[in-house]
């Protein structure tokens, strides 16, 4: 709507959404994996935080069952990338250079680098971050949120907005809970005041303990 | 968090819009962002200011309106602000999916927002 004001001077409704852009290449690559039938699920949590190796275990666990890829988000390095693909699947790895998260246009581009028709399961790793992420979805039909009890007691009331679109909420490292004193039902008592639906399993990532239990809360 | 390339976007699409309908300058800009992104209103203002130095749009104003989170519950039907729980051993209180009606999970309707909503461009 344009309408004229004062002679030379126009006021203009834009109704221009800038965040609306990436929700609707994240709603295009949503399409595009349901045309292929692939199932994606986005993985976030902080550096350090235990998403990589919750990855890689969850690969050890379902390879006989789905056709596996993974997406890895990291600002400079391919570390983690390679980490998950000794496992034998094909990894994406997208470089953001300086940004702190991925965004739907990123995963679109890597989309493009997979042969869709060849997998029923996708894992899509974020930067690690648990700020930005909330702010731009991907297009992913499940999410899954990793938080360490070495990050300590108030990780998760220090970051409500990327709780409230999670799926499952992992909590990992859970082995350290009593020398680092958290008390893990607290922060469970949190990710539910935050969102309700939210599956919360506990994990130690580096003896698997609990990855069954995140396989059946992500109905996989 | 990423105020500055929202910015960026934000004067970008402005300047855009003014060479279309041929302005001379850039008067106001009128923004809507929701209270539930991570932009922050400081920010934005500061990378405004950078931003549009030598442009047509130097020294125009810049409005920013905030927006609450609404939330829907597609159970019983609440449509209302978003909860916080206040903790006392927390100093901010915690935002909650939970419905304040019926207990089960509401959706974020409105809070994510951010938008240009209208400019005021001179043509002369």
């Amino acid at each position: 709507m344009v309408e004229a004001e004062e002679g030379e001077i126009y006021d203009i409704e834009l109704e221009a959404d800038l965040l609306k852009e990436n929700e609707k290449l994240a709603e295009k690559n949503r399409a595009l994996l349901q045309k292929h039938r692939v199932l994606a699920i986005d993985v976030m949590g902080a550096t350090g935080a235990g998403k990589t190796t919750l990855i890689e275990k969850l690969v050890k666990a379902l390879k006989g069952k789905y056709r596996i890829a993974a997406l890895k988000g990291d600002l400079t390095t391919t570390i983690d990338a390679e980490l998950i693909s000794r496992h034998g699947v094909e990894v994406v790895p997208i470089n953001t250079g300086k940004e702190c998260h991925l965004d739907a246009n990123l995963v679109k581009k890597a989309l493009q680098k997979l042969a869709l028709e060849d997998i029923n399961l996708l894992f899509i790793e974020n930067v690690g971050n648990l700020i930005c992420p909330a702010d731009f979805p991907l297009g992913s039909e499940r999410r899954i949120v990793v938080v360490s009890v070495t990050e300590g007691p108030y990780m998760i009331v220090k970051h409500p907005f990327i709780f409230m679109d999670a799926d499952v909420v992992v909590i990992n490292k859970i082995d350290l809970a009593e020398p680092m004193k958290i008390d893990v039902k607290k922060l469970e008592r949190d990710v539910q005041t935050i969102n309700p639906d939210a599956h919360v399993v506990k994990t130690n990532g580096r003896s698997g303990e609990g990855v069954k239990e995140v396989v059946s809360a992500l109905e996989l | 968090m990423h105020e500055f390339s929202m910015t960026t976007k934000i004067v970008e699409s402005v300047l855009e819009e003014a060479r279309k309908r041929d302005a001379k300058k850039v008067l106001a800009v009128h923004l809507v962002i929701g209270k539930l992104t991570f932009l922050g209103i400081e920010q934005v203002r500061f990378s405004y200011d950078v931003l549009v130095k030598g442009t047509i749009m130097e020294g125009s104003k810049l409005h920013i309106e905030e927006k609450d989170g609404i939330v829907h519950c597609a159970l019983c039907g609440y449509k209302g602000s978003l909860e916080y729980e206040d903790d006392p051993v927390y100093h901010v209180p915690t935002p909650t999916l939970v419905c304040p009606k019926c207990g089960s999970k509401v959706q974020i309707a409105a809070g994510k927002e951010c938008t240009i909503k209208s400019v005021k461009l001179a043509v002369q």
